[in-house]
């Protein structure tokens, strides 16, 4: 076997081995980047579950005011949910422009730093003393 | 061909063949990942657009206690409306500026019959028709006219990209 023989051996090795390296590489990219896909999709889903349902205003007829925030719902938000059997916690605050800008919350333990984070801000509408404001529902989620 | 293969040129040409298809399936393999956070993202501002329409047609145009969205049907509509256009634009432009999301555009358009009314924020970056990514969200306002008549008029909310953001 010639030295030159030997050295494309080698090459076409290196270049297996390489092509396995990526394909396992991908492969772990792939698990992490499904795994936040999810926890984005979770949040979404958390996001709509608190305006749509768990903070919405409910009047005194007993109806229901979707996309309307009840600040007294807020302060004893349950910050858990469980989703497909896995349970995620998350951080919910409301903020508003009224004469300056104003917070409300955060209701929920900090985020871990060890953990993927999710964060997600959309529009909502905060009702207070008789006023529909608008304002912005923040959450962060994270796997429990 | 025998004398390339007499010089071994042919096997050098079929590793660099290898060499050229391993850096594009690298390439191929990880750009297609991110294709499935890409979507998660898009469905989220298509959320953002959902939000953000229910809190147009919800909330108040303060001290008055009309909605973004009525206002600006009643304007579209009314010769004399409850909220003075100007008022209307000034707070509306307040309000999209407060909940856009950043690197974003909004546009609300209304349309009944006659000239549209539209409002963009940030001003002067068109109503992102053809922006390459949108997120629309279409609804109608309903309105009862002194004369008992019900009019439904059409609003879009649009939220797009900002080229070059």
């Amino acid at each position: 076997m010639t030295l030159t023989q030997i050295l494309k051996t080698l090459a076409i090795c290196i270049l297996v081995i390489s092509f396995l390296l990526v394909t396992v590489s991908a492969y772990q990219q792939h698990l992490t980047i499904s795994a936040l896909a999810e926890l984005t999709d979770v949040t979404s889903a958390i996001v709509t579950s608190l305006s749509v349902e768990k903070l919405a205003y409910v009047d005194n007829d007993e109806k229901l005011h979707m996309y309307s925030i009840d600040p007294a719902k807020l302060e004893n938000c349950f910050t858990r949910l469980e989703i497909a059997g896995e349970n995620f916690d998350f951080r919910v605050s409301v903020s508003y422009e009224a004469g300056g800008e104003h917070v409300l919350g955060p209701y929920g333990s900090a985020p871990p730093d060890d953990r993927a984070r999710c964060s997600l801000a959309v529009a909502c509408v905060l009702y207070e003393n008789g006023r529909f404001l608008p304002a912005k529902l923040s959450v962060i989620a994270w796997r429990a | 061909m025998a004398r390339l293969d007499d010089r071994g040129v042919a096997d050098i040409l079929a590793i660099a063949f290898m060499f050229v298809m391993l850096v594009l399936a690298a390439v191929f393999m990880h750009a297609y990942n991110l294709r499935t956070l890409q979507a998660a993202t898009d469905r989220q501002l298509e959320l953002k657009s959902e939000h953000l329409y229910m809190a147009l047609e919800l909330a108040w145009v303060e001290p008055y206690s009309v909605s973004f969205l009525r206002a600006a049907a009643e304007n579209l509509l009314l010769e004399q409306p409850t909220v003075p256009e100007s008022y209307l634009r000034s707070a509306m432009e307040n309000v999209l500026g407060y909940l856009c999301p950043p690197g974003y555009a909004v546009t609300v358009s209304l349309s009944y019959d006659g000239p549209p009314w539209e409002l963009s924020w940030p001003e002067n970056v068109g109503l992102g028709i053809d922006a390459e990514k949108q997120f629309v969200k279409q609804g109608k306002v309903r309105l009862t006219m002194a004369s008992g008549e019900k009019i439904a008029v059409p609003v879009t909310v649009r939220i797009f990209e900002i080229a070059g953001a």
